[in-house]
């Protein structure tokens, strides 16, 4: 399976509950591999507690073998090399987890027939080796995303493989707002995807969102709050939910529903059982709900068209 | 018209480098003769050779792709080459893909380019521009390549990629499997001395081989020598990687099935070393049957899945057993 | 280059695959006569007289120009006619032909043989489940590397272009973001001081749908003409004796190429000549371009070399160096 990971602002936690799904995956057995897209702001080796590997990718990352400067893109094998302390023993019964790193001062590049043609060449290699393919986009409408739907698109040789994409947006008015233009407006997802020969209906049911950094009002965080503030805090995340339905991307539409958590404010990283249930500092509902959006990905329950 | 002469004498060659990649050919089942011969077109005028004996084999034809570049050197040197390298794909029982590039060099060459078509007709020949450093490029070609110098595995993968995209693969394995590169590098052996072989499992699915083989020994039988091999390897490498992966003492049968299943119905019958090796190559297995011993533990793996199937069947029907008897 | 199955030597044997190449007849030359547009046709019989006189001092300079052979031999050369039913299809055999050969005779020329050049992009009829030549071709282009080339390069057959040095390079990147991204020249691989650069464009549209190029499908026509062409061992365009009174009126009903002089030397020849008017010499740049690229099979080569070493008539080892043009005045 191929999973797009698209937002339409930074800061929307999109790498770095990627990054945890990824792991998730692989927890549970997958083969899985995630690959930067994010051109300039890779936060990949960041995540997965891999420090050197911004200065390895230098001309060996995604963008260089996109722009056809190097035949192989670095991998990077998680277990094997991260620093985290938990991560480096490897679950028994895991699957394999590969990063493969964008270049640190690649950019944004306009798209031409060629680099179409080393994503398409590259997805379908990987795919010959993994389960799950994590594919992290820069937020917006970038380049790395008009690449992404072209190489899907019907005629191309990866639409045999069954691709989804998980749009991340924070759980505010304006993100509730911007995450439905990104897929529906007049410069969205679909309709870009459209022009390169998309069907409307196959991409937007391939399309579900994913809610992050959700205040959840009955945790310990948010119970403590003065009664007015709960009452108004209610009120708005019913007002919230409801403008959420009415531009399309309501609970149905929605895979799964991120907690706020604290370790996640501090630092952009995995969560492991070992942080909920050992030290403490992480919730365990976070745990979950990634383990949660982990398994509906692959839950056709939750896909196709609504 | 200029009485030059048309076909010319190769220089004998005095270095032999390639490397196979390997994977498993990403479709559900294995595919069919037809199949086979479809995927391997690399030529519409050239024919796909294929052998049944003693088992299924599809050979491509060979596919040239040019270069001017540094070769890799182990001290350093600058050495210039400029010719052909030749590239085929071979699938062995419609299931297992690999790709081989590779290239010979004689010891000296013209000391400067020459027009195109004096290398088109040495196919598969790189011509050095002055000499050759044999010895040193053949431990700077196992060692890899550095930016600007040749990069063999790139011809390698670019034809495993375009043999990936036809549409009748579906992608849909029945098994993950990782990829394997082979490095290979053969020298002629010094006189006197018998051939040899060294093999290197390295980091990350790579493995080494330096050769020292008889004088006028083929580049292509070298290139089926260490096809062979790496097929071999591949399928140790895949076939313990699962075991490794799998816990056999847990409970969860259908988990141990789904890794066991595919393993016997896709790649416990592909063991078949040197298949159609020529005979002068196919002594360079006894050494590796001595140590590590490929073929005993290929034994000892498949012996292993084997038993553990058994088992588990024998523990299935024993619970169907005391279901039905507590039914009653 | 057949390692992976068995070679003599073992006690078992399996041939299912290894066609032996056939071999065709040479002439010491080919002589293409001209070659026009269908609109030229279209200017009526005038136009063609007018073409077949500019040719004709110049045919039979080159006829000169081959002999005298070895032991005081007549030396065998054929003459041909490409007539382009690939691009546009104005008229009918039945109509367009006859005046051909008859303004041909008027000038004292005789055609051997007439070729369509859907000949060299479409299967051919009379060996079904066969590749089309152009195809064919195309797969056996390897390009000449510019310096620098170290393997890692997209095919030319995903690019449709075909050059004879290195393009200047794309400005993908923006700007602000790459330094190095300043306009740096093409040049010709193997420039005598300056570079005549060229790229070629050998087809356009999708794989399943290709409308090869003139000047990809000239080529194909100057290596069949060289009798380098096979289909797995198999010969290519093999003419067809054909009643040069009886002219079918679907371009379809005509065998690729037919033979309309009885005895004539043979089609396949050692080197050829094309009598060609000057606005072709864009074109037959791109030919040579295509044909120092092309890889033939060492087979095929070694045939025609055996061959005419045996008549002591050396070939040059460059396929490019077999092809020569005449670009008279006035045609």
């Amino acid at each position: 399976m191929l999973v797009f990971a698209a937002s339409d602002k930074g800061g929307t936690g999109r790498s770095v509950t990627s990054a945890n799904l990824a792991y998730h995956r692989a927890l549970d057995g997958d083969d899985v591999c995630y690959l930067d897209f994010d051109f300039g702001s890779p936060t990949a080796p960041a995540v997965f507690d891999l420090p050197d590997v911004l200065t390895e990718a230098e001309g060996k990352g995604l963008h260089s073998y996109l722009k056809g400067k190097t035949g192989e893109p670095l991998r990077v094998d998680v277990w094997a090399r991260t620093e985290h302390p938990v991560l480096r023993t490897r679950p028994s019964g895991s699957g394999r987890l590969v990063l493969l790193p964008g270049d640190r001062t690649g950019g944004e590049f306009v798209t031409d027939e060629e680099n179409l043609h080393r994503c398409v060449d590259l997805v379908l290699r990987l795919k010959r080796e993994f389960d799950v393919i994590v594919v992290d986009l820069s937020a917006g409408r970038s380049y790395a995303m008009d690449l992404a739907l072209a190489a899907t698109a019907p005629r191309s040789a990866l639409a045999r493989i069954t691709t989804r994409w998980l749009v991340y947006h924070r759980w505010t008015r304006q993100h509730v707002m911007a995450a439905a233009e990104l897929v529906s407006g007049k410069q969205g997802i679909v309709r870009a995807g459209v022009a390169m020969g998309h069907d409307e209906t196959a991409l937007s049911g391939a399309i579900r969102f994913v809610r992050a950094a959700v205040p959840d009002l009955q945790s310990p965080l948010w119970s403590q709050a003065r009664p007015e503030q709960s009452v108004w805090m209610h009120e708005r995340d019913r007002q919230l939910e409801a403008m959420a339905a009415g531009l399309g991307i309501g609970k149905t539409r929605a895979l799964a529903s991120i907690p706020l958590e604290p370790v996640l404010q501090w630092r952009e990283q995995l969560i492991t059982y070992e942080d909920v249930v050992d030290s403490r500092v992480a919730n365990l509902e976070t745990w979950q709900a990634m383990g949660d959006l982990a398994q509906r990905l692959g839950d056709d329950k939750y896909w196709g068209q609504l | 018209m200029g009485a030059q002469e048309s076909t010319p004498r190769p220089a004998r060659p005095v270095l032999a480098c390639g490397e196979v990649r390997t994977c498993l050919l990403p479709t559900r089942d294995a595919v069919d003769e037809r199949a086979a011969e479809t995927l391997l077109r690399l030529r519409a005028d050239e024919r796909v050779r294929v052998s049944r004996r003693p088992n299924r084999c599809a050979v491509s034809p060979d596919v040239l792709t040019g270069v001017d570049c540094r070769l890799p050197t182990a001290n350093g040197a600058k050495v210039r080459a400029i010719g052909t390298v030749a590239a085929r794909a071979v699938l062995t029982e419609g299931r297992v893909l690999q790709s081989t590039a590779y290239f010979a060099a004689p010891a000296d060459g013209p000391d400067s380019r020459r027009p195109w078509g004096y290398y088109l007709v040495r196919p598969g020949l790189l011509v050095p521009v002055g000499r050759l450093p044999a010895a040193a490029v053949a431990e700077g070609f196992l060692a890899g390549h550095r930016p600007e110098e040749l990069d063999v595995g790139s011809v390698a993968e670019s034809l495993l990629a375009r043999i990936s995209r036809a549409e009748l693969l579906d992608y849909d394995t029945p098994l993950n499997t990782a990829s394997t590169v082979l490095r290979w590098a053969a020298r002629p052996a010094p006189a006197g001395s018998e051939p040899s072989l060294r093999f290197t499992v390295g980091e990350e699915g790579l493995r080494t081989v330096a050769l020292r083989l008889p004088e006028g020994t083929a580049p292509a039988a070298v290139a089926g020598l260490c096809e062979d091999l790496a097929l071999h390897d591949w399928l140790l490498t895949t076939v313990g990687d699962k075991l490794d992966g799998v816990r056999l003492g847990t409970d969860d049968q259908a988990a141990v099935r789904k890794v066991l299943g595919p393993l016997v119905d896709h790649l416990l019958h592909l063991w078949m070393p040197r298949a159609r090796l020529e005979r002068v190559l196919s002594g360079l297995w006894d050494a590796l049957e001595e140590t590590p011993g490929f073929t005993r533990q290929w034994d000892a793996l498949a012996q292993r899945i084997r038993d553990q199937l058994a088992l588990r069947a024998l523990l299935a029907r024993r619970e169907a057993l005391d279901a039905r008897l507590t039914a009653r | 280059m057949k390692g992976a199955l068995p070679d003599e030597g073992t006690p078992f044997r399996e041939t299912s695959a290894e066609p032996p190449t056939a071999s065709v007849p040479f002439s010491h030359l080919s002589l293409e006569l001209g070659h026009l547009y269908m609109e030229d046709f279209a200017d009526g019989p005038a136009r063609l007289a007018r073409h077949f006189a500019a040719v004709r001092p110049w045919a039979d300079a080159v006829r000169a120009g081959v002999g005298p052979l070895p032991g005081g031999r007549r030396p065998r050369i054929s003459t041909c006619f490409l007539v382009d039913d690939y691009f546009s299809r104005l008229a009918t055999p039945a109509e367009l032909v006859p005046p051909l050969l008859a303004a041909a005779r008027e000038a004292g020329l005789a055609i051997d043989y007439l070729a369509r050049e859907s000949g060299c992009a479409a299967p051919d009829p009379a060996r079904p489940g066969s590749a089309p030549l152009a195809e064919s071709v195309l797969h056996r282009l390897v390009e000449s590397p510019p310096p620098g080339s170290t393997g890692y390069r997209p095919p030319v057959g995903r690019t449709g272009w075909l050059t004879n040095g290195r393009r200047t390079p794309s400005r993908r990147t923006s700007a602000a973001l790459d330094a190095s991204d300043v306009w740096q020249p093409p040049s010709e691989t193997l420039a005598r001081g300056h570079s005549v650069f060229m790229d070629v464009e050998l087809f356009s549209g999708p794989e399943d749908d290709r409308t090869w190029s003139c000047a990809f499908l000239a080529s194909v026509w100057q290596l069949a003409r060289l009798g380098l062409l096979r289909d797995n061992g198999r010969a290519v365009l093999t003419p067809v004796a054909w009643d040069p009174a009886a002219f079918p009126a679907d371009w379809d009903a005509l065998p690729p190429v037919v033979q309309l002089t009885p005895g004539a030397a043979p089609f396949t020849a050692y080197g050829t000549c094309s009598v060609l008017p000057g606005r072709f010499l864009p074109v037959e740049h791109a030919v040579r371009v295509v044909l120092d690229q092309v890889q033939l099979e060492p087979d095929v080569l070694d045939q025609v070399a055996r061959r005419s070493a045996a008549e002591e008539y050396p070939l040059p080892a460059g396929v490019v160096e077999r092809t020569s043009y005449v670009f008279p005045p006035g045609l």
